[in-house]
């Protein structure tokens, strides 16, 4: 019986070692091996130079800070704003429609348009906002030159763009929570914020979840919006990790190093993925034990 | 036994057959037109359409098209590089920014040109402009249009340029004080490409180098004084803060609106600055660098010229399309029609351009500044390093010293790690 189930499965389970498989070994081998400008872009073996090269890369382990901190703080944003708004979808309003709609626009637009749009809302001294400010006679906001502030003007333009993916998500598991539960609450007297922690958020825990999933998988590859909204600057205060896999690529030809780096990124999401599993088993757990 | 009635036919049809077959192949062998592509920037993809046209009429055999590439710098060489990488490039032609010579050539991808140019081919180029088209020895590179480093600044408000930068700061400031401009000096300060080619400019006018002899000299007292220039000019207010974020859009938008005295820019600014519905349309004027006493008024050579890829199956004629378009000629119409500098002596020296263009002597005296940035494969990653650090000085993040030792530090381990191939 068994070997039939596998038979079924595997054109599927070829399709995804081709696609997914296939390509990572590829890089795997790409990472052992010196394939540069230096080299006529042949492929010589040199072991794990690169990894060495990797682990004492200063600037890879800062690029993998800030691409850390941009996905916590993006994440989290997106992920409380779009439970707000999809909460307020959800409510029977007039004009839902239109609304829904509207709130969607940012992320119907591409990100190098809209990431181009923030460039110059963030323009010192002609953009909206230091006009704003210079209208007020208050100082302008340095936005895009200081290494301090940069890194939240990515977060902010990130969640402006992303903030309705995760609103739809959550609308759609909103939609799936039968009304009589929220009457018998009504019933019983419970009040809206008891509603919202017994009921709507352990309901719609495995949407979070997956909304949760999709983002940070985005938000740690993050390139376009970084690369057109600031470049990685200022003093490299922006750059991601895959900005840094795209440099050796395509400007300094270094492939084999390229590919140690996104290898390397990988391995760090793989840990997190683990990591989080984990955390997430043991508060189950916990909470289990609790009741 | 056939009749010889149907026989007569049979051989009839096959003489026919044969007859219009030949007439096929002939035409076809008369006809072939070879076809040649290009791929340029869009800017010059405009600028060069009639040319491309007046080829195409003069040159029946070969059947020219250019490609219109994107518009930034960069986003050109990563659509090349792309379509490299295949193997089997589209292009025969690339239109290619100064900087990417050596690290395209390592990479075996362009034809050396000595062969087909013959050994006078640079013999015309005009001071400054022969830089950069030739690396390790071979020609890879024949220049289309000039570009280099200039400091405008406005007729308005003061008599004469500024010379050193302590006199760049003191118009500036005094401009400021009085209240006539916010600002006193923008430039590119972005950590970009631009940066590199603004410290350049500024190193050798403090008397330093970015290299000599393959050997990075970027913690030299010369290149720290530079690098500790540009951040006192955001330290005093002389320059914005956003300048850690400016390209040249950004910096030609500020000067274009009067909000500075000065400005570094290319020569294309001059054009935009000159437009009729430009505030400062004859308040404008340029030259170079300001630099210490005794060294050089330095200009970053920045220029763009054809190349011709090992890929190409039509290098005749590619070579051919090369000539016809960096031609005198063709440089004298990109001057009148496009405002693009020529390359060639014998252009800037044409009488009916210099009375149209009056300018022309001003930017051949500008060429004639030129310096080059480091000529090495690895050139794209020196040039990262540099821009990210200096930067950070430019940010306030980093002492100019720290950041330099750094810098100089980076570039060495590079260097070697490189077998020396800098």
């Amino acid at each position: 019986m068994r070997w039939r189930l596998w038979l079924l499965m595997a054109p599927a389970l070829a399709l995804l070692l081709a696609i997914f498989a296939a390509p990572l070994l590829h890089y795997l081998w790409l990472s052992t091996q010196a394939q540069s400008v230096l080299t006529g872009l042949q492929p010589q073996p040199i072991g794990a130079q690169q990894w060495l090269r990797l682990w004492n890369d200063g600037r890879f382990w800062q690029d993998t800070w800030q691409t850390l901190r941009f996905s916590a703080a993006s994440v989290s944003l997106e992920m409380l704003l779009g439970l707000a708004v999809a909460l307020l979808l959800n409510q029977p309003l007039r004009g839902r429609g239109v609304l829904r709609t509207i709130s969607l626009l940012p992320w119907a637009l591409p990100t190098t348009v809209m990431a181009l749009g923030w460039r110059w809302i963030f323009n010192d001294p002609y953009g909206p906002i230091s006009r704003l400010l210079a209208g007020l006679e208050l100082p302008a906001i340095p936005f895009l030159s200081n290494p301090a502030l940069t890194w939240m003007a990515t977060v902010g333009a990130d969640t402006w763009k992303t903030t309705p993916f995760v609103a739809l998500l959550l609308l759609a598991g909103l939609q799936t929570i039968p009304a009589d539960l929220y009457e018998a609450a009504a019933l019983e007297g419970a009040t809206p914020w008891q509603t919202l922690r017994r009921i709507t958020l352990p309901l719609l825990t495995p949407y979070l979840l997956i909304a949760l999933l999709f983002r940070l998988a985005q938000a740690l590859g993050v390139f376009d919006l970084i690369q057109v909204l600031t470049g990685g600057g200022p003093a490299g205060s922006t750059e991601s990790l895959a900005l840094y896999a795209y440099l050796n690529a395509m400007r300094f030809l270094d492939f084999g190093y390229s590919a140690t780096l996104l290898l390397g990124s990988f391995a760090i999401l793989l840990i997190l993925c683990g990591a989080g599993a984990v955390i997430w088993r043991w508060s189950l757990r916990w909470q289990g034990g609790l009741r | 036994m056939i009749p010889p009635r149907a026989l007569r036919r049979w051989a009839l049809l096959l003489i026919a057959l044969l007859g219009s077959l030949s007439l096929g192949l002939w035409g076809l062998a008369t006809e072939r037109v070879e076809p040649v592509s290009v791929l340029m920037p869009a800017p010059f993809a405009d600028a060069t359409a009639e040319l491309v046209n007046a080829f195409n009429r003069s040159h029946p055999r070969i059947a020219l098209s250019v490609t219109r590439g994107p518009l930034e710098t960069e986003a050109v060489s990563d659509l090349a590089i792309s379509s490299l990488l295949l193997g089997e490039s589209p292009y025969d032609l690339l239109l290619m920014d100064v900087s990417w010579t050596p690290k395209y050539a390592a990479a075996g991808w362009l034809e050396p040109l000595d062969r087909w140019l013959g050994p006078d081919a640079l013999s015309d180029l005009a001071p400054g402009a022969e830089l950069g088209n030739a690396f390790s020895g071979q020609l890879w590179r024949f220049p289309l249009v000039a570009d280099m480093g200039l400091l405008y600044w406005r007729t308005d408000l003061m008599d004469a340029p500024p010379r050193t930068p302590a006199e760049l700061v003191a118009i500036s400031r005094r401009l400021q004080r009085e209240g006539r401009v916010p600002w006193g000096y923008v430039w590119q300060g972005k950590q970009y490409e631009g940066l590199s080619c603004v410290v350049l400019e500024v190193l050798r006018g403090f008397g330093g180098h970015w290299h000599v002899e393959n050997q990075p000299q970027l913690d030299s007292p010369a290149a720290v004084a530079a690098a500790s220039w540009l951040q006192d000019l955001v330290r005093q207010g002389i320059t914005p803060e956003a300048v850690a974020n400016m390209g040249e859009p950004e910096a030609l938008q500020l000067f274009q609106a009067g909000d500075a005295a000065f400005m570094r820019n290319w020569p294309y600014a001059w054009a935009e600055l000159n437009k009729p519905d430009s505030p400062l349309r004859g308040k404008v004027a340029f030259t170079t660098m300001v630099s210490e006493e005794g060294q050089p008024h330095a200009a970053t050579q920045g220029s763009w010229g054809f190349s011709l890829l090992t890929g190409s199956q039509h290098k005749a004629a590619a070579v051919e399309v090369l000539r016809f378009l960096t031609s005198a000629e063709a440089q004298k119409q990109l001057n009148l029609r496009w405002g693009y500098t020529p390359t060639r002596l014998s252009v800037f020296e044409d009488p009916e351009l210099r009375a149209a263009n009056p300018v022309l002597a001003d930017l051949q005296q500008a060429l004639a500044a030129a310096v080059l940035r480091p000529l090495s494969p690895v050139y794209a990653q020196l040039s990262d390093l540099l821009y990210r650090d200096v930067n950070t000085v430019i940010t306030g993040d980093q002492p100019a010293p720290t950041a330099m030792r750094e810098l100089q530090s980076n570039s060495e381990r590079l260097l070697r790690s490189s077998g020396g191939q800098g």
